[in-house]
């Protein structure tokens, strides 16, 4: 099985009486998550607001999230793809030993006592973070944790949802995959794109050291990505636009300051639930916008000869994330 | 003093997400990102004190952080993503695009 059974968080916040967070910690990283969405919101169909919901929190470490939370499930680092497999055996009636529960960190009587609170639900909802899809197993856990969340729907209403962060990340998995089929780890090289995830990737094309120049918008790889991506950075031409200096700039050969998007500059910014939302600048900024910077390059490209001799075309990875 | 091998959890916190906008250059920004926080018990077992500097290794670098008590399991330490945790990570993504930064073995030794 495949696919993610979602909604918008404004279903979320008028009909989840049930939300598991799973490898993340909202109170830190989406502080307006509880408020505006998820716990707290008092809705049509849950007057009472928190009292109408119940919280469970996920996580390997007792993170600020769990003072939010009704059920804390501390489990062992590296176990979460194990407590979903179980789960997922669990609510079809298959056998589990105990052992394999003990294993995770949890003991039978929690894990039924989860999967009969999921059972009653009348709406539930999953979201899951970094603590899912950035320790061992990667995509392999959020897979199952999406499989869990359709197979719910056989006992009640289930759905699942990514915490992303950092601005507007979804907007660009949205935008590439309308184009090109494909959210992110795209190669074009061949005229047409192509996606492989491990190949065509932003830190694999990187390490290997298959690129010979990077155009940043918006992120600090320099701050996030390991350390050989960041020492190929170094090497090569790397133009970053940025409002702020970062540590990308300072290996980067040239900077271009922007405006802030949604601050000084307008534009369309995807929350987490993929919907797009219009950005009204507050301030005006001396800076030009990213847009606009990148439509002044692709003019100034338009105007120069082509460079290849014998008109093939350049070779182009578009990697994000 | 002796070195041992912990799971480290880097994660963001919303202290570090405030103080990217005051600048990633900050004083109070370098400190936290250069910063660690582990189990008393386990900083009592390898010979820490309180605000001692350690080195953190892996096979693909070190960093150098200042170690501090909290509220973490034991065997755990968690550090704020940054350009320290950087200099800790392998650049093998095991062919997802996602390199791994969270939950991976390191070893700790007090300086």
């Amino acid at each position: 099985m495949g696919g993610k059974v979602t909604c918008t968080l404004g279903e979320v916040k008028q009909r989840a009486d049930f939300i598991i967070y799973w490898g993340g910690n909202p109170a830190e990283c989406h502080p307006r998550h509880f408020t505006k969405y998820t716990i707290m919101q008092k809705s049509r169909f849950l007057p009472r607001g928190r009292k109408d919901r119940t919280m469970v929190l996920v996580d390997i470490r007792e993170t600020k999230s769990a003072k939010a939370a009704d059920i804390f499930l501390q489990i062992r680092p590296g176990k979460d793809f194990e407590l979903i497999t179980i789960l997922r055996a669990l609510i079809k009636g298959q056998p589990v030993a105990d052992e394999q529960i003990a294993e995770t960190g949890l003991s039978r009587a929690v894990v039924d006592d989860l999967i009969a609170r999921m059972k009653r639900a009348k709406f539930g909802c999953m979201f899951f973070g970094m603590g899912l899809s950035m320790t061992r197993g990667k995509h392999m856990n959020s897979a199952a944790l999406l499989c869990l969340a359709a197979e719910m729907n056989a006992f009640t209403k289930f759905v699942a949802m990514p915490m992303r962060g950092h601005g507007n990340v979804t907007g660009a998995d949205v935008i590439m995959r309308w184009q090109t089929g494909f959210p992110f780890g795209i190669s074009f090289n061949r005229g047409y794109p192509r996606y492989n995830p491990g190949e065509f990737s932003t830190v694999d094309v990187l390490v290997r050291g298959d690129c010979d120049a990077a155009f940043i918008i918006g992120a600090d790889p320099g701050a996030t990505m390991p350390q050989p991506a960041i020492d190929h950075l170094a090497r090569i031409p790397t133009i970053v636009l940025d409002p702020h200096v970062t540590h990308t700039s300072r290996i980067a050969r040239v900077h271009i300051t922007t405006a802030p998007q949604g601050i000084a500059a307008p534009g369309t910014a995807y929350r987490m639930d993929e919907l797009p939302m219009p950005l009204k600048p507050a301030l005006k900024s001396p800076y030009p916008s990213d847009e606009e910077v990148v439509r002044r390059i692709n003019e100034a490209i338009a105007r120069k000869p082509f460079w290849l001799p014998d008109g093939r075309q350049p070779q182009m990875v578009a990697t994000l994330g | 003093m002796s070195s041992k091998r912990f799971v480290l959890n880097a994660a963001r916190s919303s202290r570090q997400g405030a103080l990217i906008n005051v600048g990633k250059d900050s004083d109070e920004y370098q400190e936290l990102t250069n910063s660690m926080t582990m189990a008393a018990e386990d900083m009592a077992e390898i010979g820490l004190a309180e605000g001692q500097f350690a080195i953190v290794r892996t096979e693909f670098g070190e960093a150098r952080f200042k170690c501090q008590s909290g509220k973490i399991p034991l065997g755990m330490i968690f550090i704020a993503y940054g350009p320290p945790t950087c200099r800790l990570m392998g650049g093998d993504t095991d062919g997802t695009g996602m390199p791994t930064s969270k939950g991976w073995q390191v070893e700790v030794v007090p300086e």
